[in-house]
């Protein structure tokens, strides 16, 4: 198999740089390991606010679908169940689809895999009962099974708000949030938001240990004031997420560590290109961003490819990328700004290599 | 915490374990898993790397940024030995017997 | 800060440790092993670690092989257990007509009381029924088996430890130099230390540390990259010439060679490969899953042989590389005792002096 692009990872920032792409004519191919496009959209029931305005307002799972229709129309290759493996001795990736293995060619690879929930330790960790959000969502959003009836939920952020508010919609008691940060350090929106829902937040707390015999039925909650003991079935972990980079190092990318954008991540530079002249990142696996971030990041990273490719002139392509940079400053404000300043900061040390 | 909080789900290595490889001296990742199997399991370490990598910190004071990660090995998912093979006719592996019984042996 | 020692060992890998195991076994010196890394972060910690006796040709070197392997029930009575399991070894062939040359080895190795029996296709099956009908014969000997090596370099050190070695990891040598009879060893970390005696130990990296002494110690640097299996229920009892079963029940695969220099990456086509080889041997492997792959970067002398030995032009320094130093290191660790403490050996190590290179290239035969 051959193609000009190919994008590792079909969620939001794959799909966005595949429809981009192929709307410029090249022909390219989008591996993905599961068995639909739209990564972890699929499981994200509510309602995305601040999407580009081209996509109006929708839920992750509507946005997904838009997308597979799409990209399917626009004559995509998307190789579904198909799981990027390895690397050839020179440099072409090894896919598998379970039946089979072999190598596509192609001219620029572009990895858009992601990020992974970070676990959270403490004794009684691995119980059945506890797990992650997106454990959760799964069970949630698209098996349609309750995780639990009683539960706590570890880390106040964007994402453990929609995790509650969807567990409270579906008849689960939300018995706090746990944060190890204090009050003063998390955002003042984001606490409205738990308030304006009635989800008591302790902050300056951690989930001492968890117990149960079968699965978990206690936590204690340590807390410099209250000590508690929770009587739960269910909690949850939303203890941030990490790029995941797997295909990016087996590309031989550099890499570098940012903590404000998820820990390790590749360099790159304006265009999105990694040290390897011939590979691109996008999405969250470039840094944990919020959803405009991730479909900006792609298209910019798609407008370094069309540069590369010889498709747009040095000067078409400097003028989209300076209207997407400054979008991508505004999708990146408030909360995000520090993940805008360190992804600044890496690209700027990228740009002598550039030349 | 409790020393016998399980980190390595897949190799049910706890804290403890860990500490006694930084005792013995090792401080990277990749030596403490040669010592103690921890990210040795199907999950290549996915789930327990950034955890090993704080116990690693607070044991040793750096920073953990200053804490590498292990380096990362092909396949990137568990692949059967039959996918991987299924349109292989040959193989480049020679085999030792040919091997011992031409001149040199470099065995192994 | 001058730190003295009566002996340097450069290298804590298989080597390096087991020569200082044995060398503390009196406790007459005192000793440092400094090692660049953590030790198992060379060639030692991504190895098969088969204890292979029955192959290895010609028969002297076979037979050191032997000798080797003789020693690994009094060194676990010693040091521990290191799963030294003396499993048997099958070197299975597909050709009818590699029967001859399998009946000349095992002729050969006959000489020097290496027990080597040719099998026959049912004969194979017998001893092991899961690997493939395709197989014509094999070679086979009881001498054969493997060791974790893991446990073997960690309880060298940890016996070493006990009879007072000093250790110093994550601590590059960066410079040796001889000075008024005495090694002067620059490290990176821990200053400058002064040895009366110096071993370099070094594995892949031995021609550096020869390059700081200003000798050139003809090696090469093969790579290998080896398959690892989910743990499996017990599926072979025996080491299979190309594969192993690990206590914990992981399969590993490999025998593959390549000279890239050090580097330790792996690649889709040799994996493949090694997957290949994998289930033509044992068909069954077919539904086994790969969980991971690694490399290791074996050190090749030049003629495939060890170099073990003081260098004939720098008194007190000595080196010790070789191929294979996991079968081996029992057997190198007791013998370096022996020439550094003594001044003699057991068994002559002329054959395995770094001189027979130059004698080569003065075009005198060698073995
Ligand atoms: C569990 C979870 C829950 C989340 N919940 C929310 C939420 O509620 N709200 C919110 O705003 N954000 C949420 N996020 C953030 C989420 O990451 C982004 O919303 C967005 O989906 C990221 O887009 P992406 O394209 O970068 O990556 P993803 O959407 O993660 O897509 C990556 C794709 O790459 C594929 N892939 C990975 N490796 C390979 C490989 N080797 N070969 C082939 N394919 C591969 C994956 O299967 C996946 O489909 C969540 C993230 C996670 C992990
Ligand atoms: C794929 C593969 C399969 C193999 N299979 C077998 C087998 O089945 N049976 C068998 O017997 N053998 C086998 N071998 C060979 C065996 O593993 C090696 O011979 C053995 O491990 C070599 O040990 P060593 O101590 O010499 O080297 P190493 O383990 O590499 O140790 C050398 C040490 O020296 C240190 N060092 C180097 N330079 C410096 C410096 N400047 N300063 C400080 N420290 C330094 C390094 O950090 C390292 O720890 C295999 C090898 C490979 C690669
Ligand atoms: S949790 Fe450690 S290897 Fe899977």
């Amino acid at each position: 198999m051959e193609f000009e692009l190919v994008i590792i990872g079909g969620g939001p920032a794959g799909l966005m740089a595949a429809l981009t792409a192929a709307e410029k004519g090249v022909k390219t191919a989008i591996v993905e390991e599961s068995f639909a496009l739209g990564g972890q959209l699929r499981q994200q029931a509510q309602v995305l606010e601040n999407l580009p305005k081209e996509f109006g307002k929708q839920s992750g799972i509507a946005l997904a679908k838009f997308f597979s229709n799409k990209v399917s129309s626009i004559g995509v290759t998307a190789l579904l169940g198909h799981t990027m493996i390895g690397t050839y001795r020179n440099g072409t990736i090894g896919v598998s689809n379970g039946k089979d293995t072999f190598p596509i060619y192609a001219k620029k690879i572009l990895v858009t895999t992601g990020a992974a929930e970070q676990a959270a330790l403490f004794p009684g960790w691995t119980l059945p009962g506890v797990m992650t959000i997106g454990a959760a969502q799964i069970l949630l959003n698209r098996e349609r099974v309750l995780p639990g009836k009683e539960a706590v939920v570890l880390g106040c952020n964007s994402i453990s708000y929609d995790i509650a508010k969807q567990l409270r919609a579906c008849g689960v008691n939300v018995q706090g949030i746990i944060e190890k940060k204090s009050i003063d350090e998390i955002d003042k929106e984001l606490i409205e938001k738990f308030e304006s829902e009635n989800i008591e937040v302790f902050f300056h707390s951690n989930i001492e240990k968890a117990a149960g015999k079968q699965h978990v039925e206690k936590v204690w909650i340590d807390n410099d004031v209250l000590k508690k003991e929770r009587e739960i079935d269910l909690v949850c972990i939303s203890n941030g997420l990490y790029p995941v980079t797997e295909p990016l190092e087996l590309l031989d990318c550099e890499f570098t560590y940012i903590e404000n954008l998820g820990g390790r991540i590749p360099k790159y530079g304006s265009s999105f290109t990694t040290s390897n002249s011939s590979v691109y990142v996008a999405g969250n696996a470039a840094g944990i961003t919020c959803i405009e971030g991730i479909l900006v990041t792609a298209s910019i990273a798609v407008t370094g490819i069309l540069e590369d490719l010889a498709i747009l002139n040095n000067i078409e392509a400097k003028k989209q990328k300076e209207i997407l940079w400054t979008e991508l400053l505004k999708a990146e404000t408030g909360r995000y700004s520090k993940v805008h300043d360190a992804r600044i900061s890496l690209v700027n040390d990228f740009l002598p290599k550039e030349i | 915490m409790d020393k016998s909080t399980i980190v390595c789900k897949c190799e049910e290595i706890n804290i403890d374990e860990i500490e006694t490889a930084l005792k013995a001296g090792a401080c990277q990742f990749d030596d403490i898993k040669r010592l103690t199997r921890c990210g040795m399991g199907p999950c290549q370490s996915k789930v327990c790397t950034n955890m090993v990598r704080e116990i690693i910190a607070a044991y040793t004071g750096e920073p953990m940024e200053h804490i590498e990660y292990p380096k990362n090995r092909m396949p990137i998912k568990i692949t059967r030995l039959g996918v991987l093979v299924a349109n292989q006719e040959t193989s480049s592996v020679v085999s030792v017997f040919k091997e011992s019984v031409s001149e040199v042996d470099t065995n192994g | 800060m001058d730190k003295y020692v009566d002996i340097a060992i450069i290298g804590s890998g298989v080597v390096g440790s087991s020569i200082a195991y044995h060398l503390s076994e009196s406790r007459q010196k005192e000793i440092i092993v400094i090692d660049k890394g953590f030790p198992l972060s060379g060639t030692s910690g991504s190895t098969q670690a088969w204890v292979w006796v029955h192959n290895k040709s010609p028969s002297w070197y076979g037979e050191l092989s032997m000798y080797s392997a003789e020693l690994y029930p009094f060194l676990e009575k010693k040091i521990g257990d290191v799963e030294y399991k003396r499993t048997g070894g099958i070197a299975p062939f597909f050709d009818e007509e590699d029967r001859e040359k399998a009946l000349k080895l095992a002729e050969k190795q006959a000489e020097v009381g290496i027990k080597v029996e040719v099998l026959n296709r049912n004969q194979v099956l017998e001893k092991e029924p899961v690997l493939s009908s395709k197989i014509a014969g094999a070679t086979y000997s009881s001498i054969d088996g493997n060791v974790n090596p893991f446990r073997l370099v960690e309880l060298y050190i940890k016996a070493a430890k006990k009879n007072d070695v000093k250790f110093s990891f994550y601590n590059p040598v960066i410079d040796i130099k001889k000075e008024s009879g005495f090694f002067r060893i620059t490290t990176k970390n821990e200053g400058t230390y002064t040895a009366e005696k110096i071993i370099l130990a070094g594995g892949p990296w031995t021609k550096e540390l020869g390059s700081f002494l200003g000798i050139d110690i003809p090696v090469k640097q093969v790579r290998g990259q080896i398959l690892v299996t989910e743990p499996l229920a017990p599926l072979f009892r025996h080491t299979i010439a190309g594969m192993r079963q690990t206590d914990n029940g992981e399969v590993l695969i490999g025998y593959s060679k390549e000279e890239v220099g050090y580097d330790r990456r792996t690649t889709m086509e040799v994996i493949q490969d090694t997957a290949k080889m994998a289930v033509d041997y044992i068909p069954a492997l077919a539904n086994a899953n790969l969980v991971r792959s690694f490399s290791g970067v074996r050190v090749i002398p030049e003629d495939g042989f060890p170099i073990v030995g003081e260098i004939s032009n720098i008194k007190n320094a000595y080196l010790a590389v070789m191929h294979s130093g996991v079968t081996l290191s029992p057997l190198v660790g007791t013998l370096m005792a022996e020439l550094l403490l003594e001044g003699e050996t057991s068994i002559d190590l002329g054959r395995l002096s770094l001189d027979r290179f130059e004698k080569k290239s003065n075009g005198a035969v060698v073995q």
